[in-house]
């Protein structure tokens, strides 16, 4: 047996106010059950994730009113947490400890009348220890690290910043085919490049949006899938990597990431190769993270991400349409929800105007920390081995 | 250059000890004969929590660097630096051209002593450079 995605909901995203991320999430879970055609008591798992805000926790089941749960967990991988909570539920739907698992993730960073990046920034005029030191120096906002990375590829492999906003503008070409894109007006390279620095070699189109709002999917068994409202997307294969890059001499910080092993882990299980991925929905909160994924799971040679991203291979009428709605960058910033969610709306064929031509077999990657974490899952329409 | 007033929190005493007598203080183990970030939260030979602490020689190379651009600040030039006995280091650079910037440019350890807070390291280039520019 095998399991599928069978429900998804999304709730408001981008500048949604007044409702809190517990709220929030409540509302993604029974807009993913009622997407499955299920009621919220049909649950019998619970995985719950939550962005900066620390909310919401496993008390997310009380809010429901869920009751008799067999599978309850609060799971924290930072940005590789959606890949992780899914390939959970499907063990524990595949072990039988569980049936019918929702998955959620909420956040609501973002408050009326604060610059959306704050939300992610420090500052202070007294610091304290080490992180304070080494903020107050002036590294405040994970942007900066993430340049760190960037730069340390570009001088390494003579990546350029062109080749960064190519990515910007293909995943933005995609978002402007996506009602659900908070950002839609097409962009270019130029305005790529014309976009005022935030860390070099990262411009502000570089680097993704904040959003609030929450996103959950249901995790089943694929017999008990096919008795449902929605085609199931299922699971072909997951695999995790967490590097533990030390800061020393020998490290591969900024080089390679833990794609390398989860893509492996995850492609050998579904039985494919990159040869067979017909769609990629990456991580993508900056450019860089594509870039580097992308060569990390094998689609080019470790250092040619850039010409690769340059060639066009990723937006509309690409060999390898990637962030088909528009990714964090330019959708919306749900973690690794957003790859996730973009890749059962494509295998539903639910993708409109961005519906990419062929999705038998969708990449989904999720990165967290500082390239310290990443998951990998591969779905499909078809149940495995069809 | 103002970056606000560093306190010290319990795990920094020999390192701002040795910040403000000049000299770069880090983690070092014993047991396992291995230099550690003054950060490290532990050893990842023997997970000792509490390695001990050795002057380090102040010399490091350039691994990667970002130009940081914020809202009335000058842009500055941060970096990861990888210490002479091998740890690295997030800091900050001063008295660096950016079109000298390159991995393993040579560094060395300044120190700055506000009037107010902790004494803190700043990495300068090492080989001579005309330009001496006041750190304030």
């Amino acid at each position: 047996m095998n399991a599928a995605i069978v429900g998804l909901g999304m709730t408001e995203l981008g500048k949604v106010y007044g409702r809190s991320p517990r709220r929030l999430a409540a509302d993604a879970v029974r807009l993913a059950a009622a997407d499955a055609g299920l009621a919220p008591g049909d649950l019998d798992g619970l995985l719950v994730s939550h962005g900066m805000g620390g909310s919401p926790g496993i008390e997310l089941a009380d809010t429901l009113g869920l009751r008799d749960l067999r599978l309850l967990a609060q799971i924290d991988a930072f940005g590789a947490t959606a890949g992780a909570m899914v390939s959970y539920a499907a063990m524990s739907v595949l072990s039988g400890s569980a049936s019918t698992v929702a998955c959620v993730f909420a956040d609501a960073p973002l408050k009326p009348e604060r610059p959306s990046g704050s939300a992610y920034d420090r500052d202070a005029r007294e610091w304290y220890g080490f992180g304070g030191m080494t903020a107050a120096l002036g590294l405040r906002s994970v942007n900066s690290y993430y340049a760190l990375a960037a730069q340390r590829h570009m001088a390494r492999y003579g990546t350029t910043g062109e080749q960064l906003g190519a990515i910007a503008v293909s995943t933005r070409d995609w978002a402007s085919r996506n009602p659900l894109a908070q950002m839609r007006d097409p962009i270019t390279l130029d305005d790529h490049q014309n976009s005022r620095w935030v860390s070099e070699p990262l411009h502000l189109l570089d680097c993704c949006l904040v959003s609030n709002g929450a996103i959950a999917v249901i995790v089943t068994g694929a017999d008990r899938a096919r008795d449902l409202a929605r085609p199931p997307v299922h699971l072909w294969g997951w695999g995790q990597g967490h590097p533990g890059h030390r800061k020393e001499r020998g490290s591969d910080f900024g080089l390679t990431t833990g794609a390398a092993a989860s893509g492996a882990a995850a492609m050998k299980m579904a039985g494919i190769t990159v040869s067979d991925v017909d769609v990629c929905e990456l991580y993508d909160c900056y450019t860089y993270t594509v870039l580097v994924s992308l060569e990390d799971y094998g689609f080019c040679a470790k250092g040619e991400g850039g010409a690769f991203a340059a060639s066009g291979a990723l937006g509309p009428g690409g060999s390898l349409p990637t962030n088909t709605g528009g990714g964090q960058l330019s959708a919306y910033y749900m973690w690794g929800m957003t790859p996730l969610s973009e890749a059962v709306i494509q295998a539903r064929g639910d993708g409109g105007e961005r519906q990419a031509p062929s999705t038998g077999v969708i990449l989904v990657s999720g990165n967290g920390g500082i390239l310290d974490h990443h998951s990998t899952l591969v779905v499909s329409p078809h149940a495995k081995g069809a | 250059m103002h970056i606000g007033v560093l306190r010290r929190d319990g795990r920094t005493d020999p390192f701002f000890d040795g910040t403000a007598a000049g000299r770069l203080v880090v983690r070092r183990c014993a047991t396992c004969d291995r230099w550690l970030a003054p950060d490290a939260s532990a050893c990842p030979g023997c997970g000792d929590e509490d390695p001990g602490w050795a002057e380090a020689s102040g010399e490091a190379t350039l691994v990667t660097w970002t130009i940081v651009h914020r809202p009335e600040e000058p842009p500055a030039c941060l970096a990861l630096v990888e210490l002479a006995e091998g740890p690295w280091l997030h800091a900050r650079l001063d008295g660096v051209d950016r079109d000298d910037l390159r991995e393993g440019l040579p560094l060395r350890a300044a120190f700055v002593h506000p009037d107010e807070g902790e004494s803190y390291v700043l990495f300068r280039p090492a080989a001579p450079w005309t330009e001496c520019r006041s750190v304030v």
